[in-house]
Protein backbone atom coordinates (compact mmCIF):
# COMPACT_ATOMS: atom_id res chain seq x y z
CA UNK A 1 0.00 0.00 0.00
CA UNK A 2 2.77 2.36 1.06
CA UNK A 3 4.75 1.35 -2.03
CA UNK A 4 1.78 2.10 -4.27
CA UNK A 5 1.23 5.47 -2.57
CA UNK A 6 4.89 6.51 -2.86
CA UNK A 7 4.91 5.45 -6.51
CA UNK A 8 1.79 7.47 -7.15
CA UNK A 9 3.26 10.57 -5.51
CA UNK A 10 6.55 10.01 -7.33
CA UNK A 11 4.67 9.88 -10.65
CA UNK A 12 2.91 13.16 -9.93
CA UNK A 13 6.20 14.75 -8.88
CA UNK A 14 7.93 13.60 -12.07
CA UNK A 15 5.11 14.95 -14.24
CA UNK A 16 5.31 18.28 -12.44
CA UNK A 17 9.09 18.47 -12.83
CA UNK A 18 8.77 17.58 -16.55
CA UNK A 19 6.17 20.31 -16.92
CA UNK A 20 8.42 22.90 -15.27
CA UNK A 21 11.37 21.75 -17.41
CA UNK A 22 9.26 22.10 -20.56
CA UNK A 23 8.23 25.63 -19.59
CA UNK A 24 11.91 26.44 -19.08
CA UNK A 25 12.87 24.95 -22.47
CA UNK A 26 10.07 26.85 -24.15
CA UNK A 27 11.20 30.11 -22.56
CA UNK A 28 14.79 29.57 -23.75
CA UNK A 29 13.49 28.74 -27.25
CA UNK A 30 11.28 31.86 -27.19
CA UNK A 31 14.14 34.20 -26.25
CA UNK A 32 16.48 32.56 -28.76
CA UNK A 33 13.90 32.79 -31.57
CA UNK A 34 13.21 36.47 -30.86
CA UNK A 35 16.93 37.28 -30.81
CA UNK A 36 17.50 35.46 -34.14
CA UNK A 37 14.48 37.26 -35.59
CA UNK A 38 16.12 40.62 -34.93
CA UNK A 39 19.57 39.72 -36.30
CA UNK A 40 20.58 39.98 -39.98
CA UNK A 41 20.60 38.34 -42.45
CA UNK A 42 16.85 38.25 -42.97
CA UNK A 43 15.70 35.67 -45.48
CA UNK A 44 13.19 37.81 -47.36
CA UNK A 45 12.33 35.09 -49.86
CA UNK A 46 11.43 32.74 -47.02
CA UNK A 47 9.44 35.48 -45.26
CA UNK A 48 7.52 36.13 -48.49
CA UNK A 49 6.80 32.40 -48.96
CA UNK A 50 5.53 32.16 -45.40
CA UNK A 51 3.45 35.32 -45.82
CA UNK A 52 1.74 33.71 -48.81
CA UNK A 53 1.19 30.47 -46.94
CA UNK A 54 -0.07 31.97 -43.69
CA UNK A 55 -1.91 34.97 -45.12
CA UNK A 56 -3.10 34.37 -48.63
CA UNK A 57 -3.86 30.65 -48.40
CA UNK A 58 -5.70 31.06 -45.08
CA UNK A 59 -8.08 33.62 -46.57
CA UNK A 60 -10.75 31.13 -47.75
CA UNK A 61 -11.02 29.30 -44.42
CA UNK A 62 -10.95 32.55 -42.39
CA UNK A 63 -13.43 34.21 -44.76
CA UNK A 64 -15.92 31.33 -44.60
CA UNK A 65 -15.69 31.00 -40.82
CA UNK A 66 -16.16 34.68 -40.07
CA UNK A 67 -18.88 35.10 -42.73
CA UNK A 68 -21.01 32.32 -41.21
CA UNK A 69 -20.26 33.50 -37.68
CA UNK A 70 -21.54 36.97 -38.61
CA UNK A 71 -24.68 35.40 -40.06
CA UNK A 72 -25.34 33.23 -36.99
CA UNK A 73 -24.69 36.17 -34.70
CA UNK A 74 -27.24 38.33 -36.54
CA UNK A 75 -29.87 35.58 -36.40
CA UNK A 76 -29.34 34.77 -32.73
CA UNK A 77 -29.25 38.40 -31.67
CA UNK A 78 -32.43 39.10 -33.60
CA UNK A 79 -34.18 36.20 -31.86
CA UNK A 80 -33.18 37.60 -28.49
CA UNK A 81 -33.89 41.24 -29.23
CA UNK A 82 -37.06 41.16 -31.37
CA UNK A 83 -38.99 43.05 -28.71
CA UNK A 84 -36.43 45.87 -28.56
CA UNK A 85 -35.04 48.17 -31.21
CA UNK A 86 -33.50 45.20 -33.01
CA UNK A 87 -32.24 47.00 -36.15
CA UNK A 88 -29.62 48.96 -34.25
CA UNK A 89 -29.07 46.30 -31.58
CA UNK A 90 -28.31 43.54 -34.09
CA UNK A 91 -25.84 45.80 -35.93
CA UNK A 92 -24.18 46.76 -32.68
CA UNK A 93 -23.91 43.23 -31.30
CA UNK A 94 -22.57 41.84 -34.60
CA UNK A 95 -20.03 44.65 -34.88
CA UNK A 96 -18.78 44.52 -31.31
CA UNK A 97 -18.66 40.73 -31.10
CA UNK A 98 -16.84 40.36 -34.38
CA UNK A 99 -14.28 43.14 -33.93
CA UNK A 100 -13.53 42.49 -30.28
CA UNK A 101 -13.67 38.71 -29.97
CA UNK A 102 -14.96 36.48 -32.73
CA UNK A 103 -12.86 37.91 -35.56
CA UNK A 104 -9.49 37.56 -33.82
CA UNK A 105 -10.30 34.35 -31.91
CA UNK A 106 -11.83 32.47 -34.84
CA UNK A 107 -9.04 33.61 -37.14
CA UNK A 108 -6.46 32.56 -34.54
CA UNK A 109 -8.04 29.13 -34.07
CA UNK A 110 -8.38 28.53 -37.81
CA UNK A 111 -4.77 29.56 -38.47
CA UNK A 112 -3.60 27.42 -35.53
CA UNK A 113 -5.34 24.43 -37.10
CA UNK A 114 -4.24 25.07 -40.65
CA UNK A 115 -0.87 26.79 -40.45
CA UNK A 116 0.31 25.82 -36.96
CA UNK A 117 -0.13 22.12 -37.69
CA UNK A 118 1.72 22.51 -41.00
CA UNK A 119 4.60 24.43 -39.40
CA UNK A 120 5.00 21.86 -36.63
CA UNK A 121 4.81 18.91 -39.04
CA UNK A 122 7.28 20.49 -41.48
CA UNK A 123 9.88 21.35 -38.84
CA UNK A 124 9.40 18.05 -36.99
CA UNK A 125 9.92 16.09 -40.23
CA UNK A 126 13.06 18.11 -40.93
CA UNK A 127 14.25 17.39 -37.42
CA UNK A 128 13.74 13.63 -37.48
CA UNK A 129 15.23 13.28 -40.97
CA UNK A 130 18.39 15.20 -39.95
CA UNK A 131 17.62 18.09 -42.31
CA UNK A 132 17.98 20.58 -39.46
CA UNK A 133 21.35 19.04 -38.55
CA UNK A 134 22.36 19.33 -42.20
CA UNK A 135 21.33 23.01 -42.29
CA UNK A 136 23.67 23.72 -39.39
CA UNK A 137 26.60 22.18 -41.25
CA UNK A 138 25.95 24.15 -44.44
CA UNK A 139 26.65 27.61 -43.12
CA UNK A 140 23.07 28.36 -42.14
CA UNK A 141 21.60 28.87 -38.70
CA UNK A 142 18.40 26.83 -38.46
CA UNK A 143 16.73 29.25 -36.03
CA UNK A 144 17.39 32.15 -38.38
CA UNK A 145 16.61 30.33 -41.63
CA UNK A 146 13.66 28.19 -40.56
CA UNK A 147 12.03 29.64 -37.47
CA UNK A 148 12.46 33.44 -37.71
CA UNK A 149 10.71 33.82 -41.13
CA UNK A 150 7.70 31.87 -39.82
CA UNK A 151 7.38 34.07 -36.73
CA UNK A 152 7.82 37.32 -38.67
CA UNK A 153 5.24 36.25 -41.27
CA UNK A 154 2.72 35.12 -38.64
CA UNK A 155 2.98 38.40 -36.71
CA UNK A 156 2.42 40.37 -39.92
CA UNK A 157 -0.25 38.18 -41.54
CA UNK A 158 -2.65 37.32 -38.74
CA UNK A 159 -3.57 40.97 -37.96
CA UNK A 160 -4.24 41.48 -41.68
CA UNK A 161 -6.32 38.31 -41.77
CA UNK A 162 -8.27 39.56 -38.74
CA UNK A 163 -9.02 42.89 -40.45
CA UNK A 164 -10.30 41.03 -43.51
CA UNK A 165 -12.14 38.49 -41.35
CA UNK A 166 -13.81 41.30 -39.38
CA UNK A 167 -15.04 42.92 -42.60
CA UNK A 168 -16.37 39.61 -43.94
CA UNK A 169 -18.01 38.77 -40.59
CA UNK A 170 -19.78 42.13 -40.49
CA UNK A 171 -20.83 41.54 -44.08
CA UNK A 172 -22.28 38.15 -43.06
CA UNK A 173 -24.40 39.88 -40.41
CA UNK A 174 -25.47 42.50 -42.94
CA UNK A 175 -26.57 39.84 -45.48
CA UNK A 176 -28.81 38.12 -42.92
CA UNK A 177 -30.13 41.38 -41.51
CA UNK A 178 -31.11 42.74 -44.91
CA UNK A 179 -32.11 39.65 -46.90
CA UNK A 180 -33.61 37.47 -44.18
CA UNK A 181 -34.70 39.79 -41.42
CA UNK A 182 -35.74 42.53 -43.87
CA UNK A 183 -33.99 45.37 -42.02
CA UNK A 184 -33.54 48.73 -43.63
CA UNK A 185 -30.06 48.63 -45.25
CA UNK A 186 -29.34 52.33 -44.66
CA UNK A 187 -30.35 52.15 -41.03
CA UNK A 188 -28.29 49.00 -40.46
CA UNK A 189 -25.22 50.46 -42.13
CA UNK A 190 -25.62 53.73 -40.26
CA UNK A 191 -25.83 51.84 -36.95
CA UNK A 192 -22.76 49.79 -37.85
CA UNK A 193 -20.68 52.86 -38.70
CA UNK A 194 -21.95 54.76 -35.67
CA UNK A 195 -20.90 52.06 -33.24
CA UNK A 196 -17.57 51.33 -34.88
CA UNK A 197 -14.87 52.08 -32.29
CA UNK A 198 -11.21 52.55 -33.14
CA UNK A 199 -10.25 50.94 -29.81
CA UNK A 200 -12.12 47.74 -30.75
CA UNK A 201 -10.16 47.48 -33.98
CA UNK A 202 -6.82 48.22 -32.29
CA UNK A 203 -7.57 45.66 -29.61
CA UNK A 204 -8.39 43.07 -32.30
CA UNK A 205 -5.13 43.78 -34.10
CA UNK A 206 -3.09 43.56 -30.90
CA UNK A 207 -4.77 40.23 -30.11
CA UNK A 208 -4.09 38.97 -33.61
CA UNK A 209 -0.39 39.87 -33.44
CA UNK A 210 -0.10 38.06 -30.09
CA UNK A 211 -1.95 35.06 -31.53
CA UNK A 212 0.51 35.08 -34.45
CA UNK A 213 3.39 34.98 -32.00
CA UNK A 214 1.74 32.20 -29.98
CA UNK A 215 0.89 30.02 -32.99
CA UNK A 216 4.27 30.32 -34.70
CA UNK A 217 6.30 30.01 -31.51
CA UNK A 218 4.40 27.01 -30.12
CA UNK A 219 4.34 25.20 -33.48
CA UNK A 220 8.02 25.80 -34.14
CA UNK A 221 8.92 24.75 -30.59
CA UNK A 222 7.14 21.41 -30.80
CA UNK A 223 8.47 20.81 -34.32
CA UNK A 224 12.04 21.73 -33.40
CA UNK A 225 12.07 19.42 -30.40
CA UNK A 226 10.45 16.44 -32.12
CA UNK A 227 11.99 13.01 -31.62
CA UNK A 228 11.06 9.39 -32.34
CA UNK A 229 10.36 9.46 -36.08
CA UNK A 230 6.81 9.50 -37.42
CA UNK A 231 5.30 9.20 -33.95
CA UNK A 232 7.23 12.31 -32.89
CA UNK A 233 5.94 14.25 -35.91
CA UNK A 234 2.36 13.31 -35.00
CA UNK A 235 2.88 14.30 -31.37
CA UNK A 236 4.43 17.65 -32.36
CA UNK A 237 1.54 18.43 -34.71
CA UNK A 238 -1.22 17.56 -32.24
CA UNK A 239 0.50 19.29 -29.34
CA UNK A 240 1.08 22.47 -31.33
CA UNK A 241 -2.61 22.78 -32.30
CA UNK A 242 -3.93 21.94 -28.82
CA UNK A 243 -1.50 24.19 -26.91
CA UNK A 244 -1.87 27.08 -29.40
CA UNK A 245 -5.67 26.89 -29.16
CA UNK A 246 -5.65 26.83 -25.35
CA UNK A 247 -3.18 29.75 -25.22
CA UNK A 248 -5.28 31.74 -27.73
CA UNK A 249 -8.41 31.33 -25.60
CA UNK A 250 -6.52 32.15 -22.40
CA UNK A 251 -4.72 35.16 -23.79
CA UNK A 252 -7.85 36.63 -25.38
CA UNK A 253 -9.35 36.91 -21.89
CA UNK A 254 -6.21 38.55 -20.50
CA UNK A 255 -6.00 41.06 -23.36
CA UNK A 256 -9.72 41.87 -23.14
CA UNK A 257 -9.38 42.39 -19.40
CA UNK A 258 -6.38 44.69 -19.98
CA UNK A 259 -8.20 46.78 -22.61
CA UNK A 260 -11.72 46.88 -21.18
CA UNK A 261 -11.37 45.52 -17.64
CA UNK B 1 65.95 5.38 -48.77
CA UNK B 2 62.31 6.47 -48.75
CA UNK B 3 61.91 10.03 -47.55
CA UNK B 4 59.47 10.40 -44.67
CA UNK B 5 56.81 12.99 -45.53
CA UNK B 6 55.35 15.03 -42.72
CA UNK B 7 51.60 15.15 -42.96
CA UNK B 8 49.45 17.69 -41.16
CA UNK B 9 46.86 16.53 -38.63
CA UNK B 10 43.38 17.29 -39.98
CA UNK B 11 41.16 15.76 -37.30
CA UNK B 12 42.42 14.60 -33.94
CA UNK B 13 40.08 12.97 -31.43
CA UNK B 14 41.50 12.36 -27.96
CA UNK B 15 40.01 10.63 -24.95
CA UNK B 16 36.43 11.16 -26.11
CA UNK B 17 33.52 9.95 -23.99
CA UNK B 18 29.83 10.25 -24.80
CA UNK B 19 26.78 8.91 -23.01
CA UNK B 20 23.01 9.38 -23.18
CA UNK B 21 21.05 9.14 -19.91
CA UNK B 22 23.89 7.29 -18.16
CA UNK B 23 24.13 4.85 -21.07
CA UNK B 24 27.74 4.99 -22.29
CA UNK B 25 27.93 5.00 -26.08
CA UNK B 26 31.57 5.93 -26.64
CA UNK B 27 34.54 5.73 -24.29
CA UNK B 28 38.23 6.49 -24.60
CA UNK B 29 38.12 7.19 -28.34
CA UNK B 30 41.48 8.27 -29.77
CA UNK B 31 42.41 8.58 -33.42
CA UNK B 32 43.92 10.99 -35.90
CA UNK B 33 43.13 11.74 -39.53
CA UNK B 34 46.11 13.07 -41.48
CA UNK B 35 46.20 15.26 -44.57
CA UNK B 36 45.45 13.26 -47.72
CA UNK B 37 44.32 10.25 -45.74
CA UNK B 38 41.10 8.30 -46.07
CA UNK B 39 39.87 6.71 -42.87
CA UNK B 40 37.05 4.18 -42.64
CA UNK B 41 35.14 3.63 -39.42
CA UNK B 42 33.45 0.26 -39.17
CA UNK B 43 31.36 -1.35 -36.48
CA UNK B 44 28.04 -3.03 -35.87
CA UNK B 45 24.79 -1.08 -36.15
CA UNK B 46 24.26 0.89 -32.96
CA UNK B 47 27.94 0.81 -32.02
CA UNK B 48 28.13 4.62 -31.94
CA UNK B 49 29.77 5.39 -35.31
CA UNK B 50 27.25 8.08 -36.26
CA UNK B 51 27.37 9.46 -32.71
CA UNK B 52 31.13 9.85 -33.14
CA UNK B 53 30.63 11.71 -36.42
CA UNK B 54 28.03 13.99 -34.82
CA UNK B 55 30.48 14.77 -32.03
CA UNK B 56 33.14 15.68 -34.57
CA UNK B 57 30.87 18.11 -36.42
CA UNK B 58 29.56 19.62 -33.19
CA UNK B 59 25.97 18.38 -33.38
CA UNK B 60 26.56 16.54 -30.12
CA UNK B 61 28.75 17.61 -27.26
CA UNK B 62 31.07 14.98 -25.79
CA UNK B 63 30.94 14.35 -22.05
CA UNK B 64 34.69 14.70 -22.04
CA UNK B 65 37.64 14.68 -24.40
CA UNK B 66 39.04 16.77 -27.17
CA UNK B 67 38.23 17.12 -30.88
CA UNK B 68 40.60 19.16 -33.00
CA UNK B 69 39.93 20.09 -36.61
CA UNK B 70 42.86 21.80 -38.33
CA UNK B 71 44.39 22.16 -34.86
CA UNK B 72 41.39 24.11 -33.56
CA UNK B 73 39.69 22.70 -30.49
CA UNK B 74 36.04 22.21 -31.42
CA UNK B 75 34.59 21.35 -28.00
CA UNK B 76 33.29 24.56 -26.39
CA UNK B 77 34.34 26.60 -29.41
CA UNK B 78 32.29 29.76 -29.99
CA UNK B 79 29.45 29.39 -32.49
CA UNK B 80 30.88 31.75 -35.12
CA UNK B 81 34.29 30.07 -35.15
CA UNK B 82 32.66 26.63 -35.24
CA UNK B 83 30.54 27.67 -38.23
CA UNK B 84 33.64 28.89 -40.05
CA UNK B 85 35.30 25.51 -39.58
CA UNK B 86 32.17 23.59 -40.57
CA UNK B 87 32.18 25.46 -43.88
CA UNK B 88 35.46 23.70 -44.72
CA UNK B 89 33.77 20.33 -44.31
CA UNK B 90 31.67 18.34 -46.75
CA UNK B 91 29.25 16.12 -44.88
CA UNK B 92 26.70 13.51 -45.90
CA UNK B 93 24.21 12.15 -43.42
CA UNK B 94 23.07 8.56 -43.12
CA UNK B 95 19.70 9.18 -44.79
CA UNK B 96 20.79 11.94 -47.14
CA UNK B 97 19.05 14.77 -45.24
CA UNK B 98 18.19 16.61 -48.45
CA UNK B 99 15.87 19.59 -48.04
CA UNK B 100 12.39 18.51 -49.20
CA UNK B 101 11.28 22.01 -50.08
CA UNK B 102 14.22 22.70 -52.42
CA UNK B 103 14.90 21.28 -55.87
CA UNK B 104 17.89 18.99 -56.27
CA UNK B 105 20.08 21.67 -57.86
CA UNK B 106 19.23 24.07 -55.02
CA UNK B 107 20.17 21.36 -52.53
CA UNK B 108 23.52 20.76 -54.24
CA UNK B 109 24.63 24.38 -54.30
CA UNK B 110 23.02 25.32 -50.96
CA UNK B 111 26.27 26.06 -49.13
CA UNK B 112 27.92 27.89 -52.02
CA UNK B 113 24.79 29.91 -52.76
CA UNK B 114 24.68 31.02 -49.13
CA UNK B 115 28.26 32.25 -49.28
CA UNK B 116 28.37 33.78 -52.76
CA UNK B 117 25.09 34.86 -54.22
CA UNK B 118 24.70 33.21 -57.61
CA UNK B 119 21.90 33.30 -60.13
CA UNK B 120 19.80 30.32 -61.17
CA UNK B 121 21.76 29.72 -64.39
CA UNK B 122 25.15 29.69 -62.64
CA UNK B 123 23.81 27.50 -59.85
CA UNK B 124 22.37 24.91 -62.20
CA UNK B 125 25.57 24.89 -64.25
CA UNK B 126 27.63 24.20 -61.14
CA UNK B 127 25.21 21.51 -59.93
CA UNK B 128 25.28 19.86 -63.36
CA UNK B 129 29.09 19.74 -63.39
CA UNK B 130 29.01 17.86 -60.08
CA UNK B 131 26.22 15.38 -60.80
CA UNK B 132 27.90 14.41 -64.07
CA UNK B 133 30.73 12.85 -62.03
CA UNK B 134 28.17 10.88 -60.03
CA UNK B 135 26.46 9.33 -63.02
CA UNK B 136 23.25 11.32 -62.58
CA UNK B 137 21.21 12.72 -65.44
CA UNK B 138 20.65 16.48 -65.75
CA UNK B 139 16.85 15.97 -65.70
CA UNK B 140 16.93 15.30 -61.96
CA UNK B 141 18.20 18.82 -61.24
CA UNK B 142 14.75 20.36 -61.58
CA UNK B 143 13.03 17.66 -59.54
CA UNK B 144 12.49 17.62 -55.79
CA UNK B 145 14.27 14.97 -53.66
CA UNK B 146 10.96 13.16 -53.12
CA UNK B 147 10.65 12.70 -56.90
CA UNK B 148 13.85 10.66 -57.30
CA UNK B 149 14.86 7.22 -56.03
CA UNK B 150 16.64 6.60 -52.72
CA UNK B 151 19.91 5.81 -54.51
CA UNK B 152 19.72 9.03 -56.50
CA UNK B 153 18.98 10.97 -53.31
CA UNK B 154 22.11 9.50 -51.80
CA UNK B 155 24.15 10.67 -54.79
CA UNK B 156 22.59 14.16 -54.64
CA UNK B 157 23.57 14.27 -50.96
CA UNK B 158 27.14 13.36 -51.93
CA UNK B 159 27.05 16.03 -54.64
CA UNK B 160 26.01 18.56 -51.97
CA UNK B 161 28.90 17.43 -49.75
CA UNK B 162 31.58 17.74 -52.43
CA UNK B 163 30.24 20.99 -53.93
CA UNK B 164 32.86 23.70 -53.41
CA UNK B 165 35.69 21.13 -53.10
CA UNK B 166 35.93 20.97 -49.30
CA UNK B 167 39.24 19.64 -48.00
CA UNK B 168 37.64 17.49 -45.31
CA UNK B 169 34.94 15.02 -46.28
CA UNK B 170 32.79 13.13 -43.81
CA UNK B 171 30.50 10.44 -45.16
CA UNK B 172 27.98 8.50 -43.09
CA UNK B 173 27.23 5.28 -44.97
CA UNK B 174 27.54 6.78 -48.45
CA UNK B 175 27.01 3.50 -50.30
CA UNK B 176 24.24 1.91 -48.24
CA UNK B 177 21.16 1.27 -50.34
CA UNK B 178 23.06 1.65 -53.61
CA UNK B 179 23.56 -1.00 -56.27
CA UNK B 180 27.14 -2.37 -56.54
CA UNK B 181 27.89 -0.40 -59.71
CA UNK B 182 26.83 2.92 -58.21
CA UNK B 183 28.48 2.00 -54.90
CA UNK B 184 31.74 1.42 -56.75
CA UNK B 185 31.29 4.74 -58.57
CA UNK B 186 30.85 6.55 -55.25
CA UNK B 187 33.96 4.85 -53.88
CA UNK B 188 35.97 5.99 -56.88
CA UNK B 189 34.66 9.50 -56.41
CA UNK B 190 35.66 9.57 -52.73
CA UNK B 191 39.10 8.30 -53.67
CA UNK B 192 39.45 10.84 -56.47
CA UNK B 193 38.25 13.66 -54.21
CA UNK B 194 40.88 12.76 -51.63
CA UNK B 195 43.65 12.36 -54.21
CA UNK B 196 42.97 15.30 -56.52
CA UNK B 197 42.18 18.03 -54.03
CA UNK B 198 44.58 16.68 -51.41
CA UNK B 199 41.65 16.29 -49.07
CA UNK B 200 41.04 13.92 -46.22
CA UNK B 201 38.00 11.77 -45.63
CA UNK B 202 36.27 9.85 -42.88
CA UNK B 203 33.78 7.28 -44.10
CA UNK B 204 31.44 5.37 -41.86
CA UNK B 205 30.40 2.17 -43.56
CA UNK B 206 29.35 -1.45 -43.20
CA UNK B 207 30.41 -2.18 -46.75
CA UNK B 208 33.74 -3.99 -46.46
CA UNK B 209 34.28 -3.95 -50.22
CA UNK B 210 34.01 -0.18 -50.03
CA UNK B 211 36.50 -0.12 -47.11
CA UNK B 212 39.03 -2.03 -49.21
CA UNK B 213 38.57 0.33 -52.13
CA UNK B 214 38.73 3.70 -50.36
CA UNK B 215 40.49 3.43 -47.02
CA UNK B 216 44.13 3.97 -46.11
CA UNK B 217 43.33 3.26 -42.49
CA UNK B 218 40.46 1.45 -40.74
CA UNK B 219 39.18 1.65 -37.19
CA UNK B 220 36.67 -0.71 -35.63
CA UNK B 221 34.33 0.49 -32.92
CA UNK B 222 33.21 -2.32 -30.70
CA UNK B 223 31.99 -2.31 -27.09
CA UNK B 224 31.92 1.52 -27.07
CA UNK B 225 35.59 1.92 -27.92
CA UNK B 226 38.14 1.51 -30.72
CA UNK B 227 38.94 -2.17 -30.48
CA UNK B 228 41.09 -2.45 -33.59
CA UNK B 229 42.87 -0.16 -36.05
CA UNK B 230 45.09 -0.79 -39.03
CA UNK B 231 45.21 -0.79 -42.81
CA UNK B 232 42.70 -2.66 -44.99
CA UNK B 233 45.39 -5.27 -45.77
CA UNK B 234 46.04 -5.79 -42.07
CA UNK B 235 42.36 -6.61 -41.57
CA UNK B 236 42.83 -9.84 -43.50
CA UNK B 237 45.57 -11.07 -41.22
CA UNK B 238 44.06 -9.77 -38.02
CA UNK B 239 43.19 -12.19 -35.25
CA UNK B 240 40.53 -9.86 -33.85
CA UNK B 241 37.34 -11.94 -33.90
CA UNK B 242 35.10 -9.01 -34.74
CA UNK B 243 37.32 -8.04 -37.68
CA UNK B 244 37.23 -11.64 -38.86
CA UNK B 245 33.42 -11.58 -38.74
CA UNK B 246 33.41 -8.42 -40.83
CA UNK B 247 35.82 -9.68 -43.49
CA UNK B 248 34.43 -13.20 -43.75
CA UNK B 249 32.27 -12.50 -46.82
CA UNK B 250 35.07 -10.63 -48.60
CA UNK B 251 37.59 -12.09 -51.00
CA UNK B 252 40.68 -9.99 -50.39
CA UNK B 253 42.35 -11.03 -53.65
CA UNK B 254 39.76 -9.14 -55.66
CA UNK B 255 40.75 -5.89 -54.00
CA UNK B 256 44.47 -6.27 -53.49
CA UNK B 257 45.51 -8.00 -56.68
Amino acid sequence: MLYFFSNFLGGIGKKFLDFVANIGHFFIFFVSAISWMLKPPWYFKKIFQQTLDIGYFSLPVVGLTTFFSGMVLALQTYNGFTEFNSETTVARVVLTSITRELGPVLTGLMVAGRVGAKMAAEIATMKVTEQIDALGTLGTRPMQYLIAPKIIAAIICIPLLVLIGNTIGILGGYVIAIYKLNFNPNLYLYATIEYLQLMDIIQGIVKAAIFGLIISMVSCYFGYNATKGAEGVGFATTSSVVISSVLILTSTYIITALFFG
Amino acid sequence: MKKKVYRKSIIKVSDLYKSFNNNIVLKNINFELLEGESLAIIGESGSGKSVLLKNIIGLLKPDRGSIKIDNTEMVNLQRNSKEEILLRLGITFQHGALFDSLKNWENIIFKIANQDKMNKKEGKKLAFAIIKQLGLKPEILDLYPSEISGGMQKRVAIARAICGNPKILLFDEPTSGLDPVTGSLIDKLIKTAVKTIGGSAITITHDMASVCRIADKVILIDKQTISWSGTPREMFVSENTKIQEFIKPINSEIFFK
